[in-house]
Formats: structure tokens, sequence, C-alpha cells
């Protein structure tokens, strides 16, 4: 019995980690409406630069946040500025392909890149809370992932509060409501996109920040989040934060409980046959609110 | 215009000819096996095209019916003896059965939500393939693949297998010949314009009568069958298949991006993309591949994301241009940029 409430547990961090990196694309989706398929690609920045500031700094991995979030910030918002606006500019009212091309062409570069400067190898870290343990009950804990859970609900709380109590975060929703009343209100919306792929890859800075103690770091990385935030985004709805966290919930429970009756594939094929549904029976997901 | 109608037929019997001589020119076999896959890459993409171009559905999931194609007729090959020239067809109808199967819903889904089905169905089949070593009492291997044996020289044309390049050359060839008579077709019959108006605009396609679902679902039908046909081309040229190589989500993409550097929805633009992208892959691989890992596909992404930046209709366009200019130098600049795929492109640049 242990067995189930120790998988349920780790799914359960695992799963508030999937949130808080499904959040960055919800976000980005939300106000754009654009997909970015270069998500996983910039998490793998995002795990690359908490590692070389640990690397350098050694300091704790949390206390590092304070300086990844900056950088990650800047890094999307001039993604944002250099690569994305002038595409949305160009093809206003138009579907939005040219977008996720783009953001496919800046994976290639960005995993390639890696490749060259970093190598193919596994980096696994051995910061201070590495392969540490605490008890709870009958239950081994993992004190990265528990952290790393813990840190991630409070920045989902905190962006959360962000954007319903302050005028920029209104500013953003608003934008993404309705843009051309949000530009008849004086909002400028191709600063809100930056601000807002800015704020999405913060959320991949914090992230990378708790994944690299007991995950490891690697040019293709990052695929495999990728994959998971689509479906948790879709299965939580578009745009909501609670369903971005309720969605990872979710995603970590399958994938952690269902390993124990069948093998890690077949929850991948789960997780997979569960998006198509959800995908074709509520595209807006669980939390999502019914649009147009 | 009688002195460039006789240019185009000049340029083209040239273009033919030098096609047609190239495996008897060049020895060299690196150089031919960049040509296949040239060719390959370009009959593939222009089956993706028919969907994802002219029907302007965006799907990234193709590889699984290159990936179904393959297997089927490898499959059958293995198992049944029969002939991979035989069981290609088999497999193009599995695929366009599956496409229709799948496009029915997904069809229904629109922009980004629809690239999405589309993906996890691809990865869906994918994961399939990679851990089913069974499949209807036939040996598939799961993740380590499947290996076409070298057939008896006697046998061996049968068996779909050539002992020169040149025959995989040729082969692939007839089949880029085919698909771009099919593309032609399409592109001047109902459904080519069905299509180009559900790629405009879907509600006033169908606000106007169009059956917009059976619209794509034939595009779709049509767009797997011959994705799957190459898929066993594919199998045969390499003799060995494994899900990750012909059913990932790499190739999946690589199929859309050759289609939308060369044009999509034109039927010359998928060849033209795989006419820059591959060799530039292929090179690039060859030559820095082994000493400075992953720069090739760096070169491929920035390509990528500069041609989307600068030439979102793809390299087609001007290179019409200057065809137009060089075969006819006294045209008057009016006629330029007019035509069926400019027209909307001009307007969304404004």
């Amino acid at each position: 019995m242990a067995g189930f409430e120790q998988s349920t547990l780790n799914g359960l961090m695992m799963g508030s980690l999937y949130g808080l990196i499904a959040l960055g694309l919800s976000l980005v989706f939300g106000v754009m409406k654009i997909i970015n398929f270069a998500h996983g690609a910039l998490l793998m920045v995002g795990m690359f630069t908490a590692y070389w500031l640990w690397v350098f700094t050694n300091l704790n991995p949390y206390l590092l946040i304070l300086l990844s979030v900056p950088i990650l910030f800047f890094f999307g918002y001039y993604v944002q500025h250099f690569l994305v606006n002038p595409l949305l500019r160009k093809e206003r009212g138009k579907k939005a392909h040219s977008v996720i091309l783009m953001t496919s062409g800046l994976v290639l570069v960005l995993e390639n890149l890696a490749l060259f400067a970093f190598g193919p190898n596994y980096r696994m870290a051995r910061t201070v809370v590495s392969g540490t343990t605490f008890k709870l009950g009958e239950i081994m804990v993992s004190q990265p992932r528990f952290y790393a859970a813990l840190i991630s609900i409070v920045a989902i709380i905190g962006l959360h509060l962000f954007l319903t109590r302050t005028d920029m975060g209104k500013a953003i929703r608003a934008t993404g409501q309705d843009r051309e009343a949000a530009r008849l209100m004086g909002i400028d919306d191709f600063k809100i996109y930056k601000i807002a792929f800015g704020i999405g890859m913060a959320c991949l800075g914090v992230a990378g920040n708790l994944l690299f103690p007991f995950y490891y770091v690697q040019p293709a990385v990052g695929p495999f989040f990728e994959i998971r935030s689509f479906v948790i985004v879709v299965l939580g709805g578009i745009g909501s934060l609670g369903g971005s966290l309720v969605g990872g919930l979710i995603i970590g429970l399958i994938e952690s409980v269902g390993a124990q009756f069948v093998s890690a594939v077949w929850t991948e094929l789960i997780i997979m046959i569960l998006f198509i549904a959800m995908l074709l029976v509520k595209p807006s997901g669980l939390l999502g609110r019914q649009r147009e | 215009m009688k002195k460039r109608a006789s240019m185009i037929v000049v340029l083209s019997a040239l273009g033919i000819l030098a096609v047609l001589a190239f495996p008897l020119v060049f020895d060299d076999p690196y150089l031919i096996q960049v040509a296949i896959m040239v060719m390959l890459f370009g009959y593939l993409s222009s089956a993706w095209n028919i969907i994802g171009g002219m029907g302007g559905q965006l799907a990234l999931g193709h590889a699984a019916f290159v990936g179904l194609g393959a297997y089927t007729s490898t499959l059958l090959y293995l198992n049944f003896h029969v002939s991979p020239w035989i069981g290609m067809f088999a497999g193009g109808l599995v695929a366009a059965a599956l496409s229709v199967i799948v496009g029915y819903p997904t069809f229904k889904l629109r922009g980004p939500y629809f690239v999405m089905a589309t993906v996890a169905v691809g990865e869906a089949i994918r994961i399939i393939f990679q851990n089913t070593q069974k499949m209807f009492g036939m040996e598939i291997r799961g993740a380590r693949g499947l290996l076409i044996p070298l057939a008896a020289a006697r046998d061996r044309l049968w068996a779909f297998q050539f002992t020169e390049k040149s025959g995989y050359y040729y082969t692939i060839l007839g089949f880029l010949v085919v698909i771009l008579l099919v593309a032609r077709w399409i592109e001047r019959s109902k459904l080519g314009y069905q299509l180009a108006a559900v790629r405009d605009d879907e509600d006033g396609a169908e606000a106007l009568g169009v059956d917009t679902t059976r619209a794509k679902l034939t595009a779709a039908a049509l767009s797997g069958f011959f994705a799957a046909l190459g898929g066993t081309f594919y199998a045969q040229f390499l003799s060995f298949i494994d899900p990750m190589g012909i059913m990932g989500a790499q190739l999946s993409n690589e199929l859309a991006l050759i289609a939308i550097i060369g044009g999509e929805g034109t039927v010359w633009g998928p060849v033209l993309g795989a006419l820059i992208l591959v060799p530039v892959s292929e090179i690039t691989r060859t030559y820095l591949g082994s000493t400075f890992l992953g720069v090739h596909l760096v070169a491929y992404g920035a390509i990528l994301m500069l041609v989307i930046m600068y030439m979102p209709q793809g390299m087609i366009r001007p290179l019409r241009t200057l065809l137009r200019k060089f075969t006819a130098p006294a045209a008057s600049p009016a006629r330029i940029g007019v035509g069926t795929e400019d027209g909307p492109a001009r307007r969304s640049q404004a």
C-alpha cells in the first residue's frame, strides 16, 4: 500500500512542476493564440542557464532563481521582439502557420547550438539538495522534488495574483480576450506580447532551476516536456492558470500511478489517447471557458 | 509571347535531359544518393502538400503514413512473399483509410487544435509500433526495426531491389513525375478549387456551398496514399525500417517544412524546397557532422527562419518572378505578380 501512496505523492509533485512548465505555454497561447513549438527547447535553455549559473557560482539552486528569471525573461522578450512580432504584424487576421514554423526553426537552432556547445552528454548536477530525502510517515520523499512542487505552486499563485491584481496583468488578460478592444483602450498590444512571452520564459527559468537538481540536463531534453505541456494545456484549458495546475497534476498522477500497473511506454500511449480524446470532445479544456 | 513559349520549351527540354542523364554522367554513388534523397523528399513533401499546402491544413503527423506504407509492404514481403511493387498499393490503401478515419473527427478542429491533434495521432502510432513486437501474428520487432534481406539476383527486380543506385534513381524519378502530374491535375480540378477555397476562407467556402469536409477528406486520402507509396520506396532504398526513423516527429516536420520553404500549395514548391534543403542537410552533415556536432541542423534551422521571415510564400515566388523576367524581358511589369497564388499573397503582405 505504501507503494501506491508513494507513487501518488511522486505524481503530485512532478505534476505541479509540469503545471508550471505548461503555464508558460498556456499564457502565450492564451494571449497571442499561437502555439509555441519551441517551448521544450526554451525549457532546455532554462535548464542550461540554471545549470551553468550553478556551476559558476555554486550557490543554492533555489537562490539562483533570482538570477535566471530576469535572464530568461529578457531572452523571451527579445525572441518575441525579433522573431514572432514581425510575423504577427505581417499576417494580421490570417492563420498563424508561420509562427508555428518559425518556432520549429528556432527549435532546430537552439537544440543544435546546445549540442554543438555542450555536447550530447547527460549532465547530472550534484547540488546540496540532490539525492536527499526525508520521511513523511511511511513514505520517502525526495527533497528536490518536494521543493520543486512547493515552489511551482507558489509561482503559479504568484502569477495568478499578478495577472488579476496588477494593471500590467489586467492589460495582458485584456489583450488575450480582445486585442482590438485592448488597443482602443490604449494598450500597446505588441509590447504586451513581448511581456507575455517574457513571463512565459521566466516560468521556464524557474522550472529549469527546479528541475536540474534531480533531472539530467541535455540538449534534447525538451520534446518530452513539450508534448507533456501541450497535453496539459489542452486538458486544463488554454489560458487558464488553474487549468494548467490541474492538468499537470492529472498527467503526473497518470504517469506515476499508471506505471504501477502497466509499463511506462503504455502510460505514454494513455496520455496521448487522453489528449486526442480531449481535443475531440472538449477542446476548451476542463477549466477553460467556451469561446467563439 | 511566341519567343517566351519557345524559351520555356527549350529550358524544359534541357532540364528533362539533365535529369535523365544525371546518373550516366556522374558516376559518383554519393552524388546519386543525394539526388535520390532530393527526389524522395520532393515526392513525400508533394504528397503532404495535397492536404497541407493546397488545403491549408497544417498536418504534422504525416510520417505515420510514410511508416504505415513502409511497414505494410515490408511485412507483406517478409511474411507472404508479396512483391513490394504490389504491397505498396496495399500500404497506400491502409494509409488512405487511416487518414479518412483520423481526418473525419480532426477536420472539425481549427488552427492550433488541428495541428496538435495531428501531432498526437502521429506520435500515438509511433509509440504503438515502437513497443509492439508482434502485430497480427507478424514480427515487427518494436524499436529494433525490420531488416529487408537482399533478394537473390534473379528475383531482385520483383523484390523492388536494384543492384545499381541508378535503378533507385529512375524509380523515384518516376514516382516524382507521377505525383507532379497528380498535383497539377488536382490544382486544376474541382477539388483543387475547393481546397483553395478552404485554405483561404473555410467559413466562406462552406457558406457558398462547398462541402469542405468532403474536399478535405478526399485530399487527405490522396495525401496519405501517396505518402505511403513513398514509404515503401524509402524502406526498399534503405533496406531497413524502424519506427523512430520512418514514423518519427522529425520526419513529419521535415515534410511540411520542405513544402513550405519551397512554396506550399504550389505544384513545384515541394520539389524546389527539397532541392534547396536536402543537399544543404546532406552536405553539411557529411562535411561538418562528424567534426561539429549539430552544426548542419543549426544551418538548416537558420535558413528556415530566414525564409519564413522574408519569404512567407516560399522561395518559388521570387524564383518565378526571376524566370519571367528571364524568359520575357519585354513583358509589361503589370503581368508580374498576377496569378492564382500571387493574388492573396500580395494582399496579406500589404
